[in-house]
């Protein structure tokens, strides 16, 4: 207890300084007065005289102060005051040593980039948290389907069951994605993501309006006004931020709704929507598995927590799988909470095991950089061994001298966090939000990377980190054997040395530096054949959009003859705005497809009438040998205006697309390695046109197709992939067979046709939704995006590795030199030629140059090996002659830039004066 | 015997005088000079200023602990009360005192 008590005095004592100070003075005055009052009583003095003797008794006032001062046990103090000279110190080495500052500061900088761009990312997936009142508690449910391995969306009727009854769950409601073509204020209808959502969603966002109200119960009656809540950015977009805008009547698709709130900036629950507009599935659809897809939600009931409404629900599945087993047996509600929706709910473990991988390769890297500052900041304390020596001999002590290394270092990585949070702020915001949406396309309201406090927290823990590795192991280097150093005398060679360490750290550094820029060649080689591929017609004339149809349920109408009736109607929607836009001045022609060419497209397994071409590959033959295609659902007239001949046979005709014409047109890529070269014209195949693999039986109940023609290769594989790919066209009608993307070769600019089409299709009917507009050419740029970023990064890491060997070459060399400067005086003295001189002095440098060169020409020739038997397969990587010889120049600029580091120290080695090399022998 | 000097030894019977005094009741600082200057009949001189530091080390050690009161003449003053630690502490010193008093004692008595 007595040492509690100690504490909190001593506490007490150093946050109220000035207290103390006062109350110090409050006693000295009192007793003061008091002695001078008893003294004038008891020998009957004047008050001045009581008051002059009782200050003589008092002694020196100010003397007791110091006392108590120093008796506050400030010693504590004293040590912080070390440490804020430390830091001075520190700071005004970063502008004696600018060299030191800007690279070691640059790397850690690096580092520290790296870690807090990574750490957000993580975090972002890893805990991400709702920026909503009380958002940890707002929880997602769903059903999940043991036997599919996948959710049960279909669960309206899960959702008024688990309505009524459940109890830790309060607020229980769902929404359904709905896409219209919301028509603004300028008339022209554009696609406006709508949830259709319980009035319990705006409970559980516990967010008010803006404007107006949000959406109530009374409006998800069937029989209600249509109504709509707009976010606030359709607000602003669309109707100027009209603040009369509540009351006012929009038109949604084909039907109008009425404006009866806005909500503010930035509100986009549940998901990244809008607008929104009352749930209202029709009676009929909650029979069990039946209606449609819905995402449910709620919020804890106070007081409940995650695992109650777990066993809760798990309870109610129970009792749903015992009540309906043929719809629920294999139905396992689950609740987790809402930010799971997105990334998936990752386990515990996983999570654990992520962050343990982040921190590893963060670490890693600061381990990797740090180590290397830390070898230019022991160059530098290697030539202030004097001054170290001196300090340890004044008393300092071991740690002292470390601590003041540790303090320099602090600052050095003070202004490094510094700038690697302002690039990683920076980045965050420019690549950050960018990256994900082109990873995931549709990004929930939750993810918002940007520098987070935690971030900044685990910035500064890298910071401390990396001072302690910079500065704390060059100290205790340096501080080795301190005593043995004093009697050795402080003038001439000292004795710290670099070791083996060292050595390695260089020579792992060119390696890097001379291996990087491979891969930078790699990517560039990526880059320019994404960018340059030839699809084969001009792609850059080419105007490309997504068309699809609001599903508009007509009431009363049965599920299957309402599916074809829509079907027929999006067919014939899709056949006038053909005739439309074909007729638009400008058009050459347009045209459908299921998917564009070079975007990603399912393989199918097609079965040809014999098994001799199978054979001949050298597959095991069989009645289900198959090969894989790639399969496009075109319209007939696609090959003519893309402008692709056909090679044989003949093209589609509108007859083809009659049910039992079933024909085919193959591309080269298929002739090539399906049929192995041999005409296809004529061919039967068998094509399973689903995705799950089927065989025996089921695949002689398939129809044969017979191949009618021959294409030249069209981008039938995606992107990232390097062949063409194999590629067989069917025909099909846009809309009623199949969700086209349309595409108008035009004559100008496809881009400046954008507006038109997208008038054309509005005043042909609302419920057309029109998205993905762009250049054909285009539909790689998230590719090349990413690439380029890769691109970059590893351009940033080749050059810090750059400057870190440089640096640390020419520290090291610096330090030899100035080693050695006696033994080079003595002998140029002695009459040793330059060349000899020279010669000592390099061959150090020269060799670990040399064998970072050689180690990084090796982990070149291992990568591209390794690359060319996994990834790159189909695709040599050998690297072609001149970039071989890009390499070697590279190799040999390496080589001399290294050289030129070591220049400085050894025209300093050379203008040593022997005298003054024999002076510094005193 | 005068506390004028600032030996360890010295310093611990100042420390040893407070402690005894602050046991018989709480005690602003003048009081207890007051007080011992009495108790010894005038024989122990206690320098009144260095009392301060004293008190202060004592409070940081835990052993009296302080906070502001008011005088029979309605001043307000800083009182000193010992702790628990404190009364231990008063019986070891007194305890070792006497020994070393004893000691003391019968070695000036034999020479």
């Amino acid at each position: 207890m007595r040492w509690i008590h100690a504490a909190r005095a001593r506490l007490r004592l150093l946050f109220a300084r000035r207290a103390a100070e006062a109350r110090m003075d409050e006693e000295f005055r009192f007793h003061l007065d008091m002695e001078a009052e008893r003294l004038a009583r008891a020998e009957g003095l004047a008050p001045a005289e009581a008051r002059r003797r009782a200050v003589v008794a008092f002694g020196l006032a100010e003397r007791h102060r110091d006392a108590m001062r120093d008796g506050r046990g400030l010693a504590w103090l004293d040590r912080l005051g070390g440490l804020a000279l430390d830091l001075r110190l520190g700071g005004r080495m970063l502008v004696k040593y600018p060299g030191l500052t800007i690279v070691g500061g640059l790397a850690m900088a690096f580092a520290i980039w790296v870690g807090a761009v990574l750490f957000e990312m993580v975090m972002l997936f890893v805990s991400p948290t709702l920026p909503l009142p009380q958002g940890d508690r707002i929880v997602h449910l769903r059903n999940w389907d043991v036997q599919a391995n996948r959710a049960e969306s279909r669960a309206l009727h899960d959702l008024v069951a688990w309505r009524q009854a459940m109890r830790s769950v309060t607020d229980l409601g769902a929404w359904q994605d709905v896409a219209r073509n919301l028509r603004g204020s300028d008339g022209e209808p554009r696609p406006v993501r709508i949830a259709a959502i319980t009035a319990s969603g705006f409970r559980v966002a516990a967010t008010p309006p803006l404007l107006g109200r949000a959406i109530v119960p009374a409006d998800e009656d069937l029989g209600a006004p249509p109504v709509v809540v707009l976010g606030h950015d359709a607000w602003r977009a669309r109707f100027g931020a009209d603040s009369a805008i509540v009351g006012r009547t929009v038109q949604l698709g084909d039907a109008y709704a009425t404006v009866v709130g806005v909500m503010p900036d930035g509100f986009r629950f549940p998901f990244a929507h809008d607008a929104w507009t009352p749930f209202r599935p029709t009676a009929r659809d909650d029979a069990p598995r039946r209606g449609p897809g819905i995402t449910m939600f709620g919020r804890l009931a106070p007081g409940a927590t995650l695992d109650d409404a777990r066993a809760e629900l798990a309870r109610l599945g129970q009792r749903a799988a015992t009540e309906l087993p043929d719809t629920h047996r294999h139905l396992r509600p689950q609740v987790m909470p809402y930010a799971q929706l997105f990334g998936g709910g990752s386990s515990m473990a996983e999570t654990l095991g992520i962050m343990g991988l982040l921190q590893a390769f963060v670490l890693m890297l600061l381990v990797l950089v740090c180590g290397n500052v830390a070898l230019l900041m022991f160059a530098r304390a290697a030539t202030r061994e004097g001054e170290i020596v001196v300090r340890s001999a004044l008393g300092a002590s071991r740690r002292r001298i470390v601590a003041q290394l540790f303090a320099e270092a602090l600052v050095l990585g003070g202004v490094a966090a510094a700038v690697g949070l302002a690039a990683a702020r920076a980045a965050l915001r420019q690549v950050g939000l960018p990256f994900l949406e082109a990873t995931y396309r549709n990004v929930p309201f939750w993810i918002d990377p940007r520098l987070s406090p935690a971030t900044v927290l685990y910035a500064c823990a890298l910071t401390v980190l990396a001072a302690a590795i910079t500065g704390v192991m060059p100290g205790l280097k340096i501080t080795r054997d301190l005593g043995s150093r004093l009697r050795g005398g402080t003038a001439g060679g000292g004795t710290a040395r670099f070791g083996g360490v060292w050595t390695a750290v260089i020579v792992a550094q060119v390696a890097v530096t001379v291996a990087f820029p491979a891969i930078t060649l790699l990517e560039v080689r990526e880059l320019r054949r994404i960018q340059t591929y030839d699809v084969g017609f001009a792609a850059d004339r080419y105007l490309t959009v997504q068309l699809r149809r609001e599903a508009v349920p007509e009431a009363g109408a049965d599920g299957d003859t309402l599916i074809a009736a829509d079907r027929a109607r999006f067919g014939t929607l899709a056949e006038a705005l053909r005739q439309r836009v074909a007729a638009e001045p400008g058009v050459v022609g347009v045209t459908f497809a299921d998917r564009l060419p070079r975007t990603k497209r399912g393989d199918h397994r097609v079965f040809l009438d014999d098994s001799t071409s199978i054979a001949a590959a050298g597959v095991r033959l069989g009645r289900d040998a198959y090969r894989y295609t790639k399969i496009a659902r075109v319209d007939p007239s696609y090959f003519d205006v893309l402008g692709a001949p056909i090679l044989a046979g003949r093209g589609f005709q509108p007859a083809d697309l009659a049910p039992g014409a079933r024909v085919a047109i193959v591309d080269q890529g298929f002739v090539d390695q399906v049929l192995l070269g041999r005409d296809p014209i004529g061919r039967q195949l068998r094509i399973n046109l689903g995705t799950t693999p089927i065989a025996g039986a089921q695949v002689d109940s398939l129809p044969f197709y017979q191949i009618v023609g021959l294409v030249k290769d069209l981008g039938m594989d995606e992107a990232e992939e390097p062949d063409p790919g194999i590629g067989l066209y069917l025909p099909a009608a846009a809309g009623s067979a199949f969700t086209p993307h349309m595409l108008v070769h035009t004559r100008g600019d496809p881009m400046a046709f954008a507006s038109r089409v997208r008038a054309i299709a509005g005043a042909l009917d609302p419920t057309l939704e029109l998205s993905e507009f762009q250049r054909m050419d285009r539909v790689a740029d998230d590719l090349v995006w990413t690439w380029e970023m890769f691109m970059r990064a590893t351009l940033v890491m080749t050059g810090v590795a750059l400057l870190l060997s440089l640096s640390g070459i020419y520290a090291v060399l610096s330090f030899t030199v100035a080693r050695r400067t006696r033994e080079i005086g003595v002998r140029v003295a002695l009459g040793a030629n330059r060349r000899t001189v020279i010669a000592a002095v390099f061959r150090r440098p020269l060799t670990q140059v040399g064998i970072g060169i050689a180690v990084g020409a090796a982990l070149i020739y291992l990568g591209a090996d390794v690359l060319s038997r996994t990834e790159f397969r189909n695709a040599p990587i050998a690297l072609s002659p001149g970039q071989v010889a890009l390499l070697v120049v590279y190799a040999a600029f390496m080589l001399g830039v290294c050289l030129l580091a070591c220049v400085v120290p050894t025209r300093r080695a050379l203008g040593i004066q022997p005298t003054e090399a024999l002076r510094d022998q005193s | 015997m005068t506390l004028r000097s600032q030996s360890d030894a010295l310093r611990g019977s100042l420390d040893l005088l407070v402690l005894k005094t602050l046991s018989l009741q709480p005690m602003h600082g003048w009081g207890i000079a007051q007080r011992v200057q009495q108790i010894s009949d005038g024989a122990l001189e206690v320098n009144q200023g260095s009392l301060y530091p004293a008190l202060q080390r004592l409070e940081q050690g835990g052993l009296i602990t302080s906070a502001w009161g008011t005088t029979d003449n309605n001043r307000r003053a800083r009182y000193y009360a010992i702790s628990a630690a404190g009364r231990r502490a008063l019986g070891a010193e007194l305890e070792s005192w006497r020994r070393f008093a004893a000691g003391l004692e019968a070695v000036l008595r034999t020479t």
